[in-house]
């Protein structure tokens, strides 16, 4: 993911964007004292030129060349004029470029590569992002919208009290509606249960008992009241089985520390002092 | 599956790369500098209508060549690696891209086997010499690999729309001559299923063909060939269409002993982006120049002198659903061979078709419809023969909506069956319409479910049709004697179309020609009756 990451072209413009963005702080300090004076520098026109050669694989003309220039002298008086005048403060897609820019700096271009060792112990620390998916077998009883479109309610209420009192062993699955798909699943992962019944089922029912009925659940079809007789939980795979994985997943997480370290040393630098919100604003929050 | 086209395959990877070689021909020079300027879309344009001439630059890679054999094993390899039995299932295969004269050939050849078989031996292409447009061609080149390599594949056809009147011919268009039968006998043996949705138009059928179904008028593309340089005359329509082609195919059956199209129903996206993204509102475009935008609806997807297909006419549609007893490469292929599938235009609905003899009423209300199903009768790309004495046959016939989706509107029955007098002839059934609605001794319910589609929020709710539907359907003019097909088309209610989203999303206005809704829809593979 990261080589990949790593070999887009915007990616590659953005990283040597944060470069020049860095030296550029150091060269905006001199242009303080000088304001007035602009200077296109023999690297500078190099610069236009590949520029222009990368997007018409040739290189400019004398007179393109001319009007390259004319317009970076354009970009940068207006730039200029524009910072001076306050116009790059509170403009949310400024502030938002240079932040990404900020966060581009932080990423090391050269993760080395890991050795076996270290992609081991990610996966051992990190078992919840590798473990294969559990696996569920129960049963349903199912209240169709279709066919009970003004009594659901309350016959999912009935239900509800009708199995609180059932055994789990009886079979209550004919109480409800015939489903086409049955109403006996076994061993579904929570992903083929979002294909089937949709994600808030999967969601629910990842955090169910086993052993007694418990539901209802709604779906797009209906009411659906479950009994999980097996929870098989997904077992960890050993690193041959996920290397790539486990690859991508600990560059980026070498990444993302890389990050939250050189925001943690900037931040440090600054007094932050958070007012309490206004009464309004506070309400408008919460709601 | 994983798929390039089969002629210059490595091609692009060469061109974007600078190929000297390529560079020097006044075509890939042009194209590279058009794909470098920005001009990607008309390079393709481009390519495509000089590939249908024949007329490709020196150096444009064969079999045989470096480029090509590295193009096909990178994608044995991409299927290979995201292949995991039980899982996801990736096939190998790729796309023979018959384009003669801008008539669109297409058809997808996908292995049941691995990367060890299909590296074996390297894509049939449609140039000659080492290519042929012809399909006979191509199936003698798919019996050469089945002999060579023990391998076991086949091919899938799609966009008969853009055929001009060649997808399903009764007439060869490479020799002028009937056919016989043995372009019958291969056509069936190595094509069991079509294409019948997808980006490109819906192809079950078309209002000139079936000027008595008001559902007919679907996702329409009817104004020329695939590079629109030969414009759509009526007569071709007959020889481009699902429906027509398993009439003619009845017809062909009684004159040659054997049925060419007999083929099942599936859908897909080609979709040349890589994403099964053709919900409507998720629709990501047929290629990267056609990615949500605010102008892309307005861009002319093929423009030429005689026509012009616009952005909006791209159809968000299609998945292919296949009922395989596991989730491997083995598994699916076989239940593709038997075509035991259904095309959807996007929706995940579940769909069931079931015909035997002996179904009952009852059998809708049984909890297992599918093992009453399997029990009694033939699932969905199955045969009926030998009528018993004075019955009629019967079908179950169920659906259940997309768990996210919208309701189902009705569910029909295609019928289409060949007369004494040789005339082959179709008519619709209603056999489940949602809510109080009835239908009428003509086998259909006039009642429209209605809509709540509001276009200006791209929304609609669920008030109306039904979330499932399950039915015991039984021929009410069934004659032993004559050849007949069954296939079921589901309905769902109104819902936004793609461009609606677009609008609402990109707070742009269409223009009033645009389609602003959909009845997406899916369609199962027929059973056959024969006598």
């Amino acid at each position: 993911m990261i080589v990949r990451l790593l070999r887009e072209p915007l990616l590659q413009f953005l990283a040597l964007g944060a470069m020049l963005f860095a030296l550029y702080g150091l060269a905006g300090k001199r242009s303080v004292e000088a304001p007035e004076k602009i200077v296109v520098s023999a690297s500078r026109i190099a610069n236009l030129s590949d520029g222009f050669a990368r997007t018409w694989r040739r290189l400019p003309s004398d007179q393109e060349l001319r009007g390259l220039i004319e317009d970076y002298i354009r970009d940068e008086v207006f730039y200029r004029e524009g910072r001076a005048a306050g116009l790059d403060r509170d403009d949310v897609i400024i502030r938002r470029r240079v932040r990404q820019k900020m966060e581009f700096l932080a990423d090391d271009m050269s993760v080395p590569e890991p050795a076996d060792e270290q992609l081991a112990g990610y996966l051992a620390s990190n078992p919840e992002r590798f473990r294969a998916e559990d696996r569920f077998t129960f049963r349903q009883v199912f209240l169709s919208t279709t066919r009970r479109a003004n009594t659901i309610d309350s016959d999912s209420k009935q239900m509800a009290s009708i199995l609180a009192q059932a055994d789990g062993a009886a079979d209550a699955t004919v109480l409800g509606d015939p489903f086409l798909l049955g109403e006996e699943f076994r061993d579904v992962s929570p992903s083929k249960l979002t294909s089937i019944f949709g994600e808030s089922f999967a969601k629910q029912i990842s955090v169910m008992e086993e052993g007694r009925w418990q539901g209802p659940i709604s779906s797009g079809f209906g009411q659906h009241f479950v009994f999980i007789s097996e929870r098989v939980l997904g077992n960890l795979p050993p690193l041959e089985a996920v290397r790539p994985l486990v690859h991508r997943e600990w560059a980026n997480a070498r990444r993302l520390e890389a990050e939250q370290k050189l925001y943690a040393s900037l931040r440090s630098r600054y007094e932050i002092v958070v007012e309490a919100p206004r009464a309004n604003a506070a309400e408008a929050a919460s709601r | 599956m994983v798929t390039d086209h089969s002629d210059g395959m490595g091609f692009f990877p060469q061109l974007l790369g600078g190929d000297p070689g390529l560079l020097a021909t006044p075509q890939g020079r042009k194209w590279y500098d058009e794909i470098n300027s920005g001009k990607g879309a008309d390079a393709a344009i481009d390519i495509v209508t000089s590939f249908g001439k024949g007329q490709m630059p020196k150096g444009f890679p064969t079999p045989g060549t470096p480029a090509y054999r590295g193009a096909w094993r990178e994608t044995i390899k991409a299927a290979e690696e995201a292949n995991e039995p039980g899982r996801f299932t990736a096939f190998i295969g790729y796309e023979w891209t018959s384009n003669a004269g801008g008539n669109n050939l297409h058809r997808n050849i996908i292995w049941r086997d691995g990367g060890a078989k299909a590296s074996l031996v390297e894509p049939f292409t449609t140039l000659p010499p080492l290519g042929s447009p012809n399909p006979r061609d191509l199936w003698n080149w798919m019996a050469m690999v089945e002999e060579k390599t023990g391998a076991e594949i086949l091919a899938l056809a799609h966009n008969g729309n853009l055929s001009n009147g060649r997808m399903f011919p009764i007439i060869e268009s490479f020799n002028g001559k009937r056919i016989d039968r043995e372009y019958a006998e291969n056509r069936t043996r190595w094509e069991p299923l079509y294409e019948a949705t997808q980006i490109k138009g819906d192809g079950e059928t078309h209002p000139f063909l079936s000027p008595n179904d008001e559902f007919a008028n679907f996702e329409r593309w009817d104004k020329g060939n695939l590079d629109l340089t030969e414009v759509k005359k009526p007569e071709m329509l007959e020889f481009e269409y699902v429906r027509s082609a398993f009439k003619n195919g009845l017809k062909m059956e009684a004159e040659l002993g054997v049925n060419p199209y007999k083929f099942g129903l599936v859908g897909s996206t080609d979709a040349h982006t890589g994403l099964a993204a053709v919900e409507e509102d998720n629709f990501f475009g047929k290629t990267s120049s056609a990615e949500p935008s605010p102008d892309r609806a307005m861009h002319p997807f093929v423009k030429t002198d005689k026509a012009v297909i616009m952005g909006w006419e791209t159809t968000a549609a299609g998945y292919a659903a296949v009922w395989a007893t596991e989730n491997t490469r083995e598994a699916i292929f076989d239940a593709m061979k038997r075509r035991e599938t259904y095309a959807t235009t996007g929706p995940r609905m579940v769909v069931r078709f079931f015909g035997g003899w002996d179904f009952e009423a009852a059998d809708a209300n049984n909890r297992m419809p599918a093992r009453v199903g399997y029990t009694k009768g033939v699932p969905m790309g199955g045969d009926l023969n030998n009528a018993p004495n004075g019955k009629s046959p019967s079908f179950l016939v169920a659906a259940l909506k997309d768990p996210i989706g919208a309701n189902l509107d009705r569910i029909q029955v295609i019928k289409g069956w060949l007369g004494k007098d040789g005339l082959t002839q179709e008519r619709v059934y209603d056999v489940a319409v949602s809510g109080a609605r009835t239908i009428g001794a003509d086998g259909r319910s006039r009642t429209s479910v209605g809509s709540t589609v509001d276009v200006a929020n791209a929304t609609w709710t669920n008030t109306i049709g039904a979330g499932e539907m399950i039915t015991v359907w039984k021929d009410p003019d069934f004659d032993p004697a004559l050849r007949a097909f069954y296939y079921v088309r589901v309905i769902e209610i109104p819902t936004p179309r793609w461009t609606a989203y677009d609008a609402k999303y990109f707070g742009v206005k269409m223009p009033a020609e645009v389609t602003m809704t959909t009845t997406e829809r899916a369609y199962t593979s027929p059973i056959w009756y024969t006598p």
